[in-house]
C-alpha cells in the first residue's frame, strides 16, 4: 500500500491517497478520512448486507485486536485474513492492538508485554505474538504494538516505561516486518507515545524516524488512556500538541490519530496535516442514541444543533428525518419519531438506523474537508465546524433517561451499549450473557 | 360479494388431494399474500434489528405487530398522527395485529380481567390502561387484518368453569368488536376460536364464530406448553368446522415440524417469535432442527449455516465467524435472524410449491425423515396427526 500527497496547501492540511492495495488495485482511498470502527470484526450493528447500503465502494476498516482476538482460531483455519473472515472481503483493514476509546483497568504490564482486554479477559501480548497475529489478520495496514494508553497528565515514571517498552516493541515489529514475505503487501505504522511530555515525545518520534524508510506512516497515541478526561481537554491544548508533533514529521508519512475525537478536534487535526482517524466517534454517538447533524454549507450559518439526542421526548411526534436533505437510507425512509420509539422500547433497530446515518454523515464531514482543502478554503470550513461545535450544547434527555447526558457520548460507550442492547419486555426471560441482556 | 371483500379476498389455488392442505392467494389492502404463510413477529413495530428493506428481500409479505405493546408505546395518538403503523415503521406490505389478549397470559400479574375488558397495569410506570373490545378495535387503525380481543387463559389451565367463561366471553367480546368496527372495507377482523383443550367448548366456539360475517378465522389458545398429543387434535377439530373458503390462522405456532403438520391439517397462516428469539441465543434453523452456534465445535467450521440456503448470511458468513460473535455482537443477532426468517419463508414456499405440484404428501415424508434423521424414531404425534389426514409416514 502507498500513501501519496495529491494536494498540499500553504498551510499543513493536505489531500492524499491510499493506493496500491494488492487485493483491489483499482481502489483509491482519499485522505483525510476516517476508517470504519469495528468490534468483533463487524462494523457495529451493521451486517455486510446493510453496510453495502451505506457504502458502495471498498472502505478501510479499523480492527482493534483487543476486541477481535476471539476470531483467531477461525481466521487461522480459513487462512485468508480478517476481512474475508468477517464477511467483508472487499474491504481493507487497518489493525491496531488496542481499542483506544474504552476504559480498561490500569497497570498489569509485564516487561515486554502489554495487556489486551478482550472479551475473554486479559491477554498479555508481546511484539512477537502481535506480529504472529498480524500474519493471521493479514491487514493492509499494521499499527505497531505500543504501550500508548496514557493520559496527557500521566506521571513521569509511567511515561518512561511507556516510552521504553514502545521503542523495544517497535524494534521487534520492524524486524519481523522486514523478515517475512507475508508482510510484503502490508504497510507498517509506528506509534508515537509519551505525547504529554514534549521531550519524551520527541524521543519517541526520533526512535520511530530511525525506521523512516520501512514505515508508511506514524500514529499518535499517548493522548488518552481511554477515560473521558482527555475529551475535556481544552481544544487549544490538543491543537498545540498536534502542531508540535506534526512539525517534527516528514511530510510524506501517513499520519494517523487513534481515539474518539469530536468534530472540532478532527478539523483541528486535519489542519495540522493528520490524515487518518479511527472512526470510533460516530459509533459512540449511535450507541448513546445520538445523531450527528453538522451543517457543511459554509455559506449558510444556522443555529441548528449539530447533534440530536433522539432519546428526548421532544421527538415523540416529530415525523421529519434526522436531517432534511441527507441522502442516507435512514433519512430517506425513517423519521425521528420512529427512532425515538425504537430507543424508548430498546429495540436493536435504533442502533442500526443511527449507525447508518452517523457513519454516512461522519464520512460526509471528511468529503467536505477534502473539497475545501483542494479549493484552498479549509480555514473557512474549519471555523464553520468549530463554531457549530462550540455554540451548541446538547440538552439533557427529558424522558427519564437522566443517565444519558452529553458526557455519555464522550465517555466509555460500554455501559450505554449494555443499556441499549436490552430488548423489549416480551422477552423478560432472556438470559444475561457477559452482562449484556439479549 | 359484499363490501367486506374489498378488505380481504381469499382464493384457493390448489388443494392437496390427500390431506387438508391448500395453497391460496389472500388479497389484502396493502399486499397480496401467498398462503400458507408464515408471518414474522415485529411486536413493537420493528423486526428485531432488521430493516423493512431486508424483510422485503426475504420475501416477507405480511408481518405482525401487537396492539397492546404499540398502544402503550408509542401510543395510539402517535400512530394516528404518523398516518398509521405502516407509515410509522416504513413497511409497505401487509400487517396483522394481535389484540393484546395473549398479554393476559404473558403479563398476567399486570392484568385484571372483567366482563368490561382487561385492565393492564403499565410495566413501565404506575399508570393503568383499560383494554376493552371497542378500544382494541379503535387502536388498530389502517392495519390489514386485526384480531378481536379475546379472553385468554393459559393453555394448560385446568379449571373448567374459567375456561368456559373465557370461551363464552370471547364470543360476547367478538360481537362488541364487530359492532364497533368502523372500517370493514379497509380491514378485516378475525374472530379467535377459543376453548383451550376442551373439545366441546372448542366446537361451540368455532360453530358460533362460523355464524358471523367475517373474512377469516384465528385459532387461539394453543401452543402454550400443552402436550403435542393434546395440541394437534384441537387444530384438526377447528379446521374441520371452520369454513373452507376463508383463511385460517393458527396463532403462536412456528416450529418447522408444527408448520408442516398444521398445513396438512388445513391451516393457512402462522406467526411465532421463535425464529427471531432463538437467533438472539445464537441458534440457527436447519433441516434437522437447529445449530447452537455457541458450541465449541463451530469454532473452526468454515461452512455457512446451511449450504443450500441463499440468504445473505449464508452467502457471506461462516459458522466459525458467527460462533465468535454470537450473544456478544448485535450483528450476530441480525445475521441469524435473517437466516432464520429465510428458513421459515423457504419452508413455506416449498410447501406451497409442492401443494401446487400435487406432491405435498411426498414432501411431508421427506421433510419428516430429514427432520428426525438424528432421532431414534419419529414421535407418535407426528405420525398420528399426519395419518389423520391420510399422509402415512414411514421411518426411512
Amino acid at each position: 500500500m502507498r500513501f501519496s500527497i495529491k494536494h498540499a496547501t500553504l498551510g499543513s492540511e493536505r489531500v492524499g491517497t491510499l493506493t496500491g492495495f494488492t487485493k483491489s488495485p483499482a481502489t483509491v482511498i482519499e485522505t483525510p478520512t476516517a476508517a470504519l470502527f469495528t468490534q468483533g470484526g463487524s462494523v457495529l450493528h451493521l451486517t455486510a448486507e446493510v453496510l453495502a447500503k451505506v457504502f458502495s465502494t471498498p472502505q478501510l476498516l479499523w480492527v482493534p485486536v483487543s476486541n477481535s482476538l476471539q476470531l483467531e482460531p477461525g481466521m487461522k483455519a480459513q487462512g485468508e485474513g480478517v476481512a474475508k473472515f468477517v464477511g467483508l472481503p472487499q474491504h481493507l483493514t487497518c489493525v491496531s492492538a488496542h481499542n483506544m476509546n474504552e476504559v480498561t483497568p490500569s497497570g498489569h504490564f509485564e516487561l515486554e508485554k502489554v495487556p489486551l482486554w478482550t472479551k475473554n479477559g486479559k491477554k498479555m501480548v508481546n511484539a512477537d505474538r502481535y506480529m504472529d497475529l498480524m500474519e493471521v489478520y493479514k491487514p493492509e495496514i499494521i499499527l505497531a504494538i505500543a504501550d500508548g494508553r496514557t493520559a496527557l497528565n500521566e506521571g513521569y515514571k509511567r511515561i518512561m516505561k511507556s516510552l521504553d517498552r514502545s521503542c523495544n516493541m517497535l524494534d521487534t515489529c520492524v524486524y519481523r516486518y522486514k523478515a517475512s514475505k507475508q508482510f510484503r503487501y502490508s504497510a507498517l505504522i509506528g506509534v508515537i507515545v509519551a505525547t504529554g511530555m514534549p521531550k519524551r515525545c520527541n524521543e519517541s518520534i526520533e526512535h520511530i524516524l530511525k525506521y523512516k524508510d520501512d514505515l508508511t506512516g506514524v500514529a499518535l497515541a499517548g493522548l488518552t488512556d481511554g477515560t473521558d478526561e482527555a475529551n475535556y481537554l481544552a481544544l487549544a491544548r490538543i491543537e498545540s500538541i498536534l502542531k508540535t508533533v506534526s512539525d517534527k514529521l516528514p511530510k510524506d508519512l501517513l499520519r494517523v490519530i487513534e481515539g474518539c475525537w469530536n468534530p472540532a478536534v478532527i478539523v483541528a487535526a486535519i489542519e495540522q496535516g493528520w490524515d487518518l482517524f479511527d472512526g470510533s466517534y460516530p459509533t459512540k454517538l449511535s450507541n448513546a442514541g445520538h445523531a450527528l447533524t453538522l451543517n457543511f454549507d459554509i455559506n449558510r450559518y444556522s443555529a441548528e444543533p449539530w447533534i440530536l439526542d433522539l432519546n428526548d421526548v421532544r421527538y415523540k411526534e416529530d415525523f421529519t428525518p434526522i436531517l432534511e436533505g441527507c441522502e442516507c437510507l435512514t433519512c430517506k425512509k425513517h423519521t425521528r419519531a420512529y427512532i425515538r420509539h425504537l430507543l424508548n422500547t430498546r429495540e436493536m433497530l435504533s442502533s442500526v438506523l443511527l449507525s447508518i446515518h452517523n457513519l454516512h454523515h461522519f464520512d460526509q464531514m471528511f468529503v467536505h474537508a477534502r473539497q475545501h482543502i483542494a479549493a484552498n478554503t479549509f480555514q473557512i470550513y474549519k471555523a464553520h465546524i468549530t463554531k457549530q461545535y462550540e455554540s451548541y450544547k446538547l440538552p439533557q434527555a427529558t424522558n427519564g433517561f437522566t443517565d444519558l447526558k452529553e458526557s455519555d457520548i464522550k465517555m466509555n460507550g460500554t455501559t450505554n451499549i449494555k443499556k441499549r442492547l436490552r430488548v423489549s419486555d416480551d422477552e423478560i426471560t432472556s438470559p444475561v450473557v457477559n452482562g449484556i441482556v439479549y | 360479494m359484499g363490501a367486506k371483500s374489498l378488505s380481504l379476498s381469499f382464493q384457493i389455488k390448489t388443494e392437496c388431494n390427500v390431506s387438508k392442505a391448500r395453497s391460496g392467494l389472500m388479497k389484502l389492502p396493502h399486499y397480496e399474500v401467498k398462503t400458507p404463510v408464515f408471518m414474522p413477529v415485529g411486536t413493537q413495530g420493528t423486526m428485531k434489528g432488521l430493516l423493512p428493506d431486508q424483510l422485503e428481500s426475504l420475501d416477507c409479505e405480511i408481518i405482525l405487530g401487537n396492539t397492546y405493546h404499540l398502544g402503550n408505546r408509542p401510543g395510539t395518538d402517535v400512530l394516528t398522527k404518523a398516518g398509521g403503523l405502516h407509515n410509522f415503521m416504513g413497511w409497505n406490505r401487509a400487517l396483522l395485529t394481535d389484540s393484546g389478549g395473549f398479554q393476559m397470559v404473558s403479563l398476567l400479574k399486570l392484568a385484571e380481567i372483567t366482563e368490561e375488558g382487561v385492565k393492564f397495569k403499565s410495566p413501565y410506570d404506575d399508570s393503568e390502561i383499560m383494554l376493552t373490545p371497542e378500544k382494541s378495535i379503535e387502536i388498530q387503525n389502517c392495519i390489514d387484518i386485526i384480531m378481536q380481543l379475546d379472553d385468554v387463559v393459559q393453555t394448560t389451565f385446568q379449571d373448567y368453569d374459567r375456561i368456559k367463561e373465557a370461551t363464552e366471553r370471547t364470543s360476547r367480546w367478538l360481537d362488541r368488536c364487530l359492532a364497533s368496527h368502523k372500517r370493514p372495507t379497509e380491514q378485516s377482523i378475525f374472530p379467535i376460536v377459543q376453548g383451550l383443550l376442551n373439545e366441546e367448548l372448542r366446537k361451540q366456539s368455532a360453530r358460533e364464530h362460523m355464524t358471523k360475517d367475517v373474512n377469516g378465522f384465528a385459532i387461539g389458545g394453543l401452543s402454550g406448553g400443552e402436550a403435542k398429543d393434546d395440541f394437534w387434535p384441537m387444530v384438526s377439530l377447528s379446521t374441520g368446522i371452520l369454513d373452507k373458503h376463508r383463511p385460517r390462522y393458527l396463532m403462536g405456532v412456528g416450529l418447522a415440524i408444527d408448520l408442516v403438520v398444521c398445513v396438512a391439517l388445513g391451516v393457512d397462516m402462522f406467526d411465532c417469535v421463535f425464529p427471531t428469539r432463538t437467533a438472539r441465543f445464537g441458534c440457527a434453523l436447519v433441516s434437522n432442527g437447529q445449530l447452537n452456534l455457541k458450541q465449541k465445535i463451530y469454532e473452526t467450521d468454515l461452512d455457512p449455516i446451511d449450504k443450500n440456503c441463499s440468504c445473505s448470511t449464508c452467502t457471506n458468513y461462516t459458522r466459525a465467524y458467527l460462533h465468535s460473535i454470537v450473544t456478544v455482537e448485535t450483528v450476530a443477532c441480525h445475521l441469524i435472524s435473517v437466516h432464520n426468517i429465510a428458513y421459515q419463508m423457504n419452508l413455506m414456499r416449498t410447501m406451497r410449491e409442492n401443494i401446487e405440484k400435487g406432491t405435498f404428501p411426498q414432501f411431508v415424508q421427506t421433510f419428516v425423515s430429514e427432520y428426525y434423521a438424528d432421532c431414534e424414531e419419529i414421535p407418535p404425534w407426528v405420525i398420528n396427526s399426519l395419518g389423520s389426514v391420510g399422509i402415512k409416514i414411514v421411518k426411512m
